[in-house]
């Protein structure tokens, strides 16, 4: 170190806080919106109502019969739904990347769905699977239901009612996944694609062997985004059947929390429950992510 | 090998973008024909038609006696290079080659065989465990040529493949692609927009404008024989010179004549030109064929505008009024600009053209 004056050392300080300054903001609003309530659930998932250190709460959430069953259920739904969003996803994104006439418009409609919150998104099809609901209307109009017939949608058994929300959430979220995989298809040079079928591939063989390998990273982000959230559904189940008749995971935080908040043990299975949640869906993401091989490096990175 | 016939061959876009327009083309076993022309003008299109990456509007190919007008690409036995390489970047540089070979179920042992034969005539053989991100431009092209050339086609397309190499590289991979495509004997379509490509590569050169033909060729024949002021002008650096004379018959023989010029031809050159008498013409010259000479034994006269240095010759250019000709001369003594030079033309090399129909008078 050279000697300086003290207004030059000022002046260092000045220039190295300035990018502290800049993400300040930031690192505030996270602090005070995101890490404080992290934490303050943390804690309380560890306390009693009075304030005392206990595992009771979590012995609760894991012996809670609606546990193992909300468990159960969210575990089909993710891997149906993702399964099927993301099979439905890439048929969408291939046939649009075709560049057909109209394949613009053809976009733009697939959209749609996106672009509704879920609260709409529920209502639309709560009012459809009512039974005097459009669909009833719709399959009468189509000549399919016989006068005065009606199918009644929500009622039956759950593995019914398990189907139609995977279709739901399907239908809302094939379009942004299609979006993500879309992206990644355009940025494809289309020669390496025309290489594949000039060299003897069909249509099947340069998808398995060419276009899935080279959207390998795009698929890994639109899986990993998606099976994020698929965890966490729990707004369409409750809008459409309310609470506690499908238990999902999320669904019974929101249950403790908002439904029954004023029981003594409200607060301790919400916390215990949103804690549980976390951890499954950090296991999760961290097992997906092993296993699709995101932390190999065992292969190049493609381009 | 093969032959290729392509027939009548039509290709349009959309509802009226005529990219390709009654193509007419027979390329000969071994053959390295060249498709040149300026951007747009149809030659890749037509190449695609031959792979089966576009569709052909209307119109028949052939590849031998075989007609593949309506196969898709897999099955017409064709292999491409294509101008972005085109290798794939998740596969290494073995499996990029081995690819088509897998495809057609053959025996590992000849496989392996055919990829380190094919590596060694592309030059790559100790880079058959890489990846193409780990490779140079120049070397990725090689994995292409060793891949197009594995697959033992019928017909080899090359997508302008030179143009992404620099300039050193591009002028050395030509004379090796010759060399391989003369080993491996194969019939070869050739795409470019860079004429001296063509002429260097070439054993005939198809000059494509608009979607049409417009010379088949030579590179000699285009180049000393040039159909049209097209042709003439896209061929050659510099390319050729052209100039508005004016037909007239006097009693010694026929002249060119505009206001620097009196040329009285031989009558070799004169007789092509019965019937244009006081017609005018355009004459084409290449820079070449212009001799700097003594002020006596001159046919024109002017001043040297500026002059460009090229190590074993020099390029005169010299202002007529808006026109500007360029002159091939010896390197030197360097010519300073504003220097009278004195100029006549090799009478046999000349060119005549219609200003109508822009076509060649002497054939």
């Amino acid at each position: 170190m050279t000697a300086s004056t003290p207004a030059k050392r000022f002046r260092d300080l000045g220039s190295k806080a300035v990018p502290y300054l800049l993400i300040a903001p930031v690192v505030i609003y996270y602090f005070f919106f995101w890490f404080r309530p992290v934490l303050v659930t943390l804690i309380k998932s560890f306390q009693t109502a009075a304030g005392a250190f206990t595992l009771q709460n979590y012995h609760m959430v894991l012996t809670d019969p609606d546990f193992l069953v909300a468990l159960r259920n969210t575990a089909i739904i993710v891997l149906f739904s993702v399964t099927l969003e993301f099979l439905g996803a890439l048929f969408l994104a291939l046939l649009i990347n075709r560049k057909f006439t109209g394949s613009t418009f053809f976009l733009f409609v697939a959209m749609i769905p996106m672009a509704l919150p879920g609260v709409a998104v529920a209502a639309m099809w709560l009012t459809g699977l009512t039974a005097h609901g459009w669909i009833n209307s719709l399959l009468y109009y189509l000549g399919i239901l016989a006068e005065g017939a009606k199918i009644y949608w929500l009622a039956g058994s759950e593995w019914k009612l398990l189907g139609l929300i995977i279709l739901i959430d399907a239908w809302q979220v094939i379009p942004s996944m299609m979006i993500i995989l879309l992206a990644g298809l355009q940025n494809i040079p289309e020669e390496t694609i025309e290489a594949g079928y000039v060299f003897g591939g069909n249509f099947i063989t340069v998808l398995r062997k060419i276009t899935m390998p080279l959207l390998g990273p795009t698929i890994q982000t639109a899986v990993i985004l998606r099976l994020i959230s698929a965890i966490q559904i729990w707004l369409i189940i409750v809008l459409l059947v309310g609470f506690s008749r499908m238990p999902v995971l999320v669904e019974r935080i929101v249950y403790y929390y908002k439904e029954v908040p004023n029981l003594d043990i409200s607060l301790q299975m919400a916390s215990g429950y949103a804690i549980v949640v976390s951890f499954i869906v950090s296991m999760v993401a961290l097992l997906y992510l092993k296993v699709s091989g995101a932390f190999g490096g065992k292969k190049e990175a493609a381009q | 090998m093969a032959t290729l016939t392509m027939q009548n061959v039509t290709k349009i876009f959309g509802r009226d973008v005529i990219a390709v327009k009654d193509f007419n083309l027979e390329v000969k076993e071994k053959e390295f024909l060249v498709l040149l022309g300026p951007s747009g003008c149809g030659k890749t299109t037509a190449m695609r038609m031959v792979a089966g990456l576009e569709e052909v509007t209307t119109g028949e190919i052939f590849i031998d006696d075989r007609e593949v007008t309506e196969l898709p690409p897999r099955k017409r036995n064709v292999s491409m290079i294509f101008q972005n390489y085109a290798v794939w970047p998740h596969m290494t540089v073995y499996d990029n080659i081995a690819f088509a070979l897998k495809l057609k179920k053959l025996h590992k042992d000849e496989i392996d065989r055919r990829v380190k034969e094919t590596a060694g005539m592309a030059k790559i053989e100790m880079l058959l465990e890489r990846y193409p991100s780990q490779l140079s431009g120049g070397q990725q092209q090689r994995v292409a040529v060793a891949r197009a050339i594995a697959v033992n086609p019928d017909i080899f397309l090359m997508d302008e493949p030179l143009s992404n190499l620099d300039a050193k590289l591009r002028v050395s991979m030509r004379t090796e692609l010759k060399a391989i495509h003369d080993k491996a004997g194969s019939t070869t379509v050739f795409v470019t927009h860079d004429q001296s490509e063509a002429m260097s590569m070439a054993d005939r050169i198809v000059i494509m404008k608009d979607g049409e033909v417009i010379q088949v060729g030579s590179p000699d024949d285009v180049y000393h024989r040039s159909g049209s002021i097209f042709v003439a002008d896209f061929i050659g650096t510099p390319p050729t010179n052209f100039m508005d004379v004016k037909i007239q018959k006097e009693s010694n023989g026929t002249h060119l004549v505009n206001t620097h010029l009196n040329l009285l031809l031989e009558p070799e050159m004169a007789k092509h030109l019965n019937g244009y008498d006081k017609n005018h013409i355009v004459l084409g010259i290449r820079p070449e064929n212009i001799v700097l000479v003594g002020e006596s034994d001159a046919a024109l006269s002017a001043s040297c505008l500026v002059s460009e240095p090229q190590g074993s010759h020099q390029v005169v250019a010299i202002q007529l009024d808006d026109n500007i000709v360029k002159v091939v001369a010896p390197p030197n003594p360097i010519i300073a600009p504003g220097t009278d030079v004195h100029l006549i033309f090799k009478q046999e090399t000349l060119r005549f053209f219609d200003p109508d129909t822009t076509l060649a008078i002497n054939d």
